[in-house]
């Protein structure tokens, strides 16, 4: 199982923990990784890493895209999901961000999660924009694409239109048990006998 | 050790009146958890003869306390029940795994709570080898295992169960989802057991047991009391009839067309609790013999029709339980309220869309307000209506004083319903139910203003869960909620969409609460800033994003299932959780503490 859990540090109080498990402090890279700029779903990473390499400033003169920075960038297979569960954005906790942030005030993470991996890069905010834009064109009308602007995050409009059908019409729940037995009879009734089906 | 001994009696009689001998005696009669409670916190004399007297102890959430920290309280323990995912679980509305495992909790019972001999874990995960650990360490003493509602086990699991625990009394599976690979373990059971007195494995959709199985059992447990198994023909299960000589209670079925009928069916003489799967209006009259004995009827998955339940109900006059679907009608409910004085306990739950289309398979004010004056004994009542008035709820209150569970649903069918909102009705059942320490109400847009959740909050003095859904107007209405409901523990809010930051302020004004689960939550947009005011130190708080599910159903078609958002939070000793699935997101408090 992946450790994909968010702790959200509030308070600002992450490098005031040293006494820290190394769980912990693994937990604490992914969080700064992260960071908060959100993440993309459904945007091939290949096609990011050309967009950044092809306008990336790289000061250390490198073509790899993957920053060597204190933090690390990395990509990791996630655990198989059933579907793809859409990645939303994280709540907006700016004071910390800016505490927590070791990239600089230009470069931040962005996270993509794509076909059961995760790739994380570290990128100025306009490249990051550049990239969302592109993955915007790239799906034509996909409405997975998170806006990178995360002073004004609002859901992406897929899970936006997800809210939207739920909010006010919460269908009206029935156990589980007793929705078995309704399927059950209506397979009985659909079938003339049982031998027949 | 005389002098010491005189010593110690006298600073602890001086301080409580009772010394430890008398206390001791009198500890045994407190069964009660709340009373226990109270007891534990008088001085830390008696917080010690508790933790070594109590028997019993309830867990509600697993992860509220470790393993661990119940042990050291309790380490004489002889029974204990854990629920592990949300109410929810029920209704598919929670992810699988998204936790509650026992493995933590099976290892520390093995290894240390050498007193347990009753083990009942509810809407938990647990592993094969988890029942082995149980099996093996526990197996002599265990009399009583109850998997309710669980899953991640298979038959094998329960072969282990069969082989190692030879002397229980209970074994419960009902409604646990098993992956069946033979039937052996049934077999087991039967080849070792003959003291088994309750036997459930009802809705399990386990197909491989054999009824000779069943029939073996029958005869070398000769208390078997109480059989409730998954599907199996009853025209096989007439020999198991005639060796469960004292059998009460039974749960079972189907019934298929046969030609000849079930004439050939007779059911043991002790016989008064009964579920019949399948039954129609051709087999029921099969049962019309025991009507009159009647204590427990289950007809939630019975094939019969408003008329069908009328015939049958007006023969049970000593009926105490009963359990169907709306199909009963206002006029079947009208025979209830004739015919079942005795009546203690009624649930009706709702049938599908398609059906109930005449308003004759429909439950409405008409069926309430007779059910209210017939039925003066009832105490637990859930019930989902089609349309509702202000009336019948203060019929409720007013003839209904034993009344200490209350559900309601209002069914969106209706466009329009008679007489909403509801604010005067909720109020008045609320003042005349006085011991009330469930509730639930669930309606539409429109049900009840902000004074009516008010109301709620205000006469709501003993009820100790809530479940609130479509409710009030805005967050003013929660807030005057908050202000009331002095001994609510746990509460669950669905549709309501009130903002975080009324949540909050709720959750700090709740005095009791210690358990909040929210539907439909607006999670993780741009305000969700405020859910910072609801951190609190010990509080977890986990989040589930609103999620898509395909699934294929019964039937072979794909369906695509939207679920909302929800948040659950909880006071833990233990801090945030780790075992989540990746669906979740935690918010951690803990921090601060450094």
């Amino acid at each position: 199982m992946s450790r994909a859990s968010v702790e959200l540090d509030f308070f600002g109080m992450e490098e005031q923990n040293c006494c820290k498990s190394r769980f912990q402090k693994s937990l604490d890279r992914r969080l700064s990784f992260r960071g908060l700029q959100g993440a993309l779903s459904k945007v091939n990473p290949e096609l990011i890493k050309s967009v950044i390499a092809s306008g990336l400033k790289n000061p250390q003169g490198q073509d790899n895209v993957y920053q060597m920075d204190s933090n690390k960038s990395f990509s990791v297979p996630s655990s198989p999901k059933e579907t793809q569960s859409l990645f939303p954005a994280l709540p907006l906790l700016t004071p910390a961000a800016r505490a927590t942030s070791e990239n600089g005030p230009e470069k931040a993470p962005l996270t993509i999660f794509y076909n059961g991996t995760v790739s994380v890069f570290n990128v100025p905010r306009d490249k990051a924009e550049s990239i969302l834009k592109l993955a915007v064109e790239v799906e034509g009308n996909s409405k997975n694409v998170e806006p990178i602007d995360s002073k004004v995050a609002s859901p992406p409009s897929d899970r936006q239109q997800l809210l939207e059908t739920l909010n006010g019409d919460l269908p009206i729940a029935r156990r589980k048990s007793l929705q078995r037995f309704l399927e059950k009879r209506k397979e009985r009734m659909t079938c003339a006998s049982p031998y027949a089906c | 050790m005389g002098e010491n001994y005189n010593e110690l009696k006298k600073s602890t009689a001086s301080q409580t009146g009772l010394t430890d001998v008398v206390l001791g005696w009198v500890i045994l009669y407190i069964d009660d958890p709340e009373d226990r409670s109270a007891v534990s916190l008088v001085c830390r004399r008696w917080y010690e003869l508790d933790a070594l007297t109590r028997k019993h102890v309830t867990v509600a959430l697993c992860y509220t306390t470790s393993p661990e920290r119940l042990r050291r309280r309790f380490p004489h323990l002889e029974s204990l029940k854990l629920k592990g995912k949300p109410r929810a679980a029920m209704f598919d509305m929670i992810p699988e795994d998204w936790g509650g495992y026992v493995t933590p909790w099976v290892k520390e019972i093995a290894e240390n709570l050498t007193c347990l001999k009753s083990v009942h874990f509810r809407r938990m995960i647990v592993n094969d080898s988890d029942l082995e650990v149980l099996g093996r360490s526990r197996g002599e003493v265990l009399r009583c295992l109850k998997l309710d509602k669980c899953s991640g086990f298979s038959t094998d699991g329960l072969l282990h169960v069969g082989r190692l625990c030879r002397q229980l009394r209970t074994l419960f599976l009902e409604d646990s989802s098993i992956i069946e690979k033979d039937g052996r373990w049934i077999h087991e059971i039967a080849m070792n057991n003959s003291v088994l007195e309750t036997l459930n494995f009802y809705m399990t959709d386990l197909v491989k047991v054999s009824f000779e199985d069943l029939q073996l059992i029958a005869r070398n447990c000769r208390n078997l009391v109480s059989v409730k198994i998954s599907d199996c023909e009853i025209l096989d299960l007439v020999g198991f009839f005639h060796a469960a000589a004292v059998l009460e209670e039974f749960n079972g079925g189907p019934f298929y067309d046969q030609p000849d009928g079930y004439a050939a069916v007779t059911f043991p003489s002790r016989l008064c609790r009964l579920g019949l799967t399948y039954m129609g209006k051709n087999e029921m009259p099969i049962v019309f013999p025991f009507a009159p004995l009647f204590k427990e009827l289950d007809l939630l998955y019975a094939l019969l029709d408003t008329e069908d339940h009328c015939l049958l109900i007006q023969r049970c006059p000593n009926l105490e339980v009963l359990k169907t679907r709306n199909v009963i009608g206002d006029r079947g409910l009208e025979v209830v309220a004739r015919s079942c004085k005795q009546l203690k306990r009624l649930r009706i739950e709702a049938d599908a869309e398609e059906e109930g289309m005449e308003d004759e398979g429909l439950v409405s004010q008409t069926g309430l307000m007779a059910l209210a004056q017939g039925c003066l004994k009832l105490e637990h009542l859930a019930v989902y209506v089609s349309d509702i008035t202000n009336a019948s709820l203060e019929y409720i209150g007013t003839y209904l004083k034993n009344m200490c569970d209350f559900r309601l649903v209002l069914l969106d069918q209706k466009e329009r319903i008679t007489d909403l909102p509801l604010d005067k009705g909720v109020r008045a059942l609320l003042r005349g139910c006085g011991k009330l320490r469930r509730f639930a109400l669930h309606l539409r847009p429109g049900g009840l203003t902000d004074a009516g959740l008010g109301y709620i909050g205000k006469y709501s003095w003993n009820i100790r869960w809530m479940l609130l859904g479509y409710v009030g107007e805005s967050d003013a209405g929660l807030l005057e909620f908050s202000k009331g409901c002095p001994k609510l523990q746990k509460l669950e809010i669905g549709g309501c969409f009130f903002s975080e930051h009324a949540l909050a302020a709720a959750m700090i004004r709740l005095t009791s609460l210690r358990y909040l689960w929210v539907l439909g939550y607006r999670e993780l947009s741009q305000s969700s800033r405020d859910l910072l005011a609801m951190a609190r130190l010990f509080w977890n708080i986990e989040l589930v994003p609103a999620r898509r599910v395909v699934k294929t159903d019964r039937v072979g078609e794909v369906v695509v299932v939207e679920h909302p958002g929800h948040l659950l939070a909880y006071y833990s000793l233990e801090g945030p959780r780790i075992d989540f699935p990746d669906l979740i997101f935690r918010l951690n408090y803990q921090r601060i503490l450094v």
